[in-house]
């Protein structure tokens, strides 16, 4: 109970006498027992307040070495769960008000403080701060069944849309017997209804993915005009039935990206219908890539369309969830508007941003970026300042191959996928990265990782890595076979005049080369 | 021409129904079951060449089927294929660790559905978009 606890107040207050008042106050007869530690300054009261042994704070906001609503904040940094209560003089109400906004609990006049009160106001300040977390907890919990809700709603609905779907197929496909023309065409309407019906639930569960962190990214050195390639083609059919042209301009240099390209694709798919929705017969939508003029580390993709555009104060809205356009109606039946905010939350995951540009009338501009691939950056982050003379360069190839060739190459890539995450649950988190499969020359599978280490670890490494590969029963199942093999590059030395940006770039560029070399050595028959 | 025979385990009639229908028209022949406990005894009767597996099942969960399953030397020889309406997220790894061939996600497409089906039978070459039942962590 609260009563028969004490307790403990941490007091930061630099004048003794307002101090010495204060434990009188505190000393006079109460149920509770109020155990008081006094502090002259900040410093000394913060290292105390580390300690984590204070139910409730009262602050002086005139302190030596913290003033005002910096004090607040500071013991806020510190201890974000502890109530705090603030002592302002008669005259200085207007930053008393703002500490109540900066998160304080409430303010003490002194000069106005008598016993009672100050009991009062500290009780009040620990009851309001409980009920603040409670509030917080219920809140976090509520959204907690919202998720789980459209998560199972989501997929009971997908039960009859299954059963709905398989008897409309048999009915097109003359299973049930022939169809008159117009019998056929009615049910191809509901086919096609089904379907968007289930891009909907498709939608729903993945934005409650989006909030519980669930959304699975898989980044890795792909070509971002194969996935726009796909996606033109995907829509010849529908752009031809709606008379609409649509094309693509991609430089042929265009390099490399850092990204995962079915999410890509998602973000392409997404951003290609929506155009086609708002764009009326005879319109043109054009698909362009090239290295961002603001950014060169980034690639831009732009979607424009000479659909009908979209107002000024309505294109900051389009990315927010459930947005959508209010006057769609000739455009055909709104959606769920969730398309555009899973688009931004798939870019940013990746790396990149996604905005538009518009006039109401004449289209839109999508735009989106993505990081282009570069080895040096993806190294970076592991090689410090504080290089060491032995400090070696692991790197080890990973190369998968199909037992008895059941398996096609595509399936191979997305088994690429688990050996690829199998080795990244053997590297150290800041000492070792994963590098993505890099193109090989030929039809096997390589993966490489590459790890900042000494010897001796990435030796200890390379070994983990192989007994996850040999415990994996997945890639048992799918019949493939591996081998891992482990080089070094020599330990490199920083040059203490050398900036840390060429040292990386020349670390990149040895990678590569080792690399290189592994890769021409395996390719050599024995 | 196939006269391969196939187990449907479904707890919805309707999806049985339908599958009748859809792999029929495909030359297979079809026997079923509608819940965990039926499953394995169908199995043991029919000795089917392919198993389709709900998740959601009475009397013994699709996962607590394949346990069973593999427990017996004979039926541990079925290929399974799993068609739920669960999340793939959640299931498809754990489906695919307890033996299953491939996680389907309900509403599945015909065609992809008939040629999953062909290439566990081993009767023809797949199209490639399989991969996506298959792989992906």
């Amino acid at each position: 109970m609260m009563n028969e606890k004490t307790v403990r107040i941490l007091l930061v207050e630099d004048n003794p006498g307002d101090a010495r008042l204060l434990r009188i106050f505190l000393a006079e007869a109460g149920s509770t027992t109020m155990e008081l530690t006094h502090f002259g300054c900040m410093s000394d009261a913060a290292s105390h307040l580390q300690g984590g042994e204070v139910d409730v704070v009262l602050l002086d906001l005139g302190l030596p070495d913290a003033q005002g609503l910096g004090a607040v904040r500071q013991v806020h940094a510190i201890a974000p769960g502890v109530p705090l209560v603030v002592l302002t003089g008669l005259d200085d109400e207007t930053t008393a008000a703002q500490a109540l906004q900066e998160g304080a609990q409430d303010y003490l006049i002194k000069g106005q403080i008598e016993s009672h009160g100050l009991r009062r106001a500290l009780r009040y300040a620990m009851e309001r701060q409980r009920m603040q977390v409670e509030t917080e907890q219920i809140r976090k919990q509520q959204l907690q069944l919202k998720d789980e809700f459209l998560s199972h709603v989501s997929h009971e609905l997908r039960s009859p849309l299954t059963a709905i779907y398989q008897f409309v197929s048999i009915l097109v496909d003359g299973l049930a017997g022939e169809l008159r023309p117009e019998q056929s065409e009615y049910l191809r309407l509901t086919l096609r209804n089904v379907r968007q019906l289930e891009s909907m639930i498709a939608d729903l569960l993945e934005v409650t993915r989006v909030q519980t962190g669930k959304l699975n990214i898989e980044p890795q050195r792909a070509s971002l005009s194969d996935a726009i390639t796909d996606t033109v083609h995907m829509f010849e059919g529908s752009v031809a039935a709606k008379g609409i042209t649509l094309s693509a301009n991609i430089p042929a240099d265009l390099p490399l990206a850092y990204l995962d390209p079915s999410r890509v694709r998602q973000v392409l798919i997404n951003l290609v219908s929506n155009a086609i929705k708002f764009t009326a017969q005879g319109g043109e939508i054009k698909l362009q890539t090239r290295i961002f003029e603001e950014d060169p580390g980034l690639l831009v993709v732009e979607i424009a369309d000479t659909g009908c555009g979209i107002k000024p104060e309505v294109s900051k809205l389009i990315f927010d969830r459930l947005y959508q356009a209010t006057d769609a109606g000739e455009h055909g039946r709104k959606g769920l508007g969730l398309g555009l905010y899973i688009s931004k939350e798939l870019v940013a995951r990746q790396g990149g941003s996604i905005w538009v540009r518009s006039e109401p009338q004449k289209g839109s501009s999508f735009f989106f970026t993505v990081p282009i691939f570069s080895l040096a950056s993806l190294i970076g982050p592991i090689l410090t300042n504080e290089v060491k003379p032995d400090d070696a360069i692991a790197v080890l190839v990973v190369e998968m191959d199909s037992q008895d060739g059941w398996l096609s190459p595509d399936v191979r890539i997305a088994m690429s996928n688990v050996a690829r995450a199998l080795l990244q649950r053997c590297l150290l988190p800041d000492l070792d990265v994963v590098l993505p499969k890099m193109d090989s020359g030929d039809a096997q599978e390589l993966f490489f990782a590459v790890a900042c280490t000494n010897k001796q670890g990435a030796e200890v490494m390379s070994r983990r890595v192989r007994e996850q590969f040999r415990r994996s029963e997945r890639l048992q199942q799918a019949g493939l076979t591996f081998t891992v093999s482990c080089s070094f590059l020599p330990p490199i030395l920083r040059n203490v005049n050398e900036p840390m940006g060429e040292f990386v770039g020349h670390v990149a560029a040895g990678v590569q080369e080792l690399i290189n070399t592994m890769i021409i050595a395996r390719s050599v028959p024995a | 021409m196939s006269n391969k025979t196939i187990l449907i385990v479904d707890d919805d009639p309707d999806v049985r129904l339908g599958l009748n229908i859809r792999l029929k028209a495909n030359h297979y022949n079809v026997v079923f079951a509608a819940d965990g406990m039926a499953s394995i005894a169908e199995a043991r009767k029919h000795a089917p060449d392919l198993i389709i597996l709900d998740l959601g099942l009475p009397a013994g969960d699709g996962f607590s089927v394949m346990e069973r399953l593999k427990a017996n030397d004979t039926l541990a020889l079925i290929p399974v294929v799993v068609m739920s309406a669960r999340d793939p997220s959640a299931n498809r790894e754990r489906a695919l660790k307890a033996g299953a061939k491939a996680f389907l996600q309900k509403p599945v497409d015909n065609a992809k559905l008939v040629a999953l089906i062909r290439k566990v039978l081993g009767e023809k070459d797949l199209t490639p978009n399989l991969v996506h039942d298959l792989g992906e962590v």
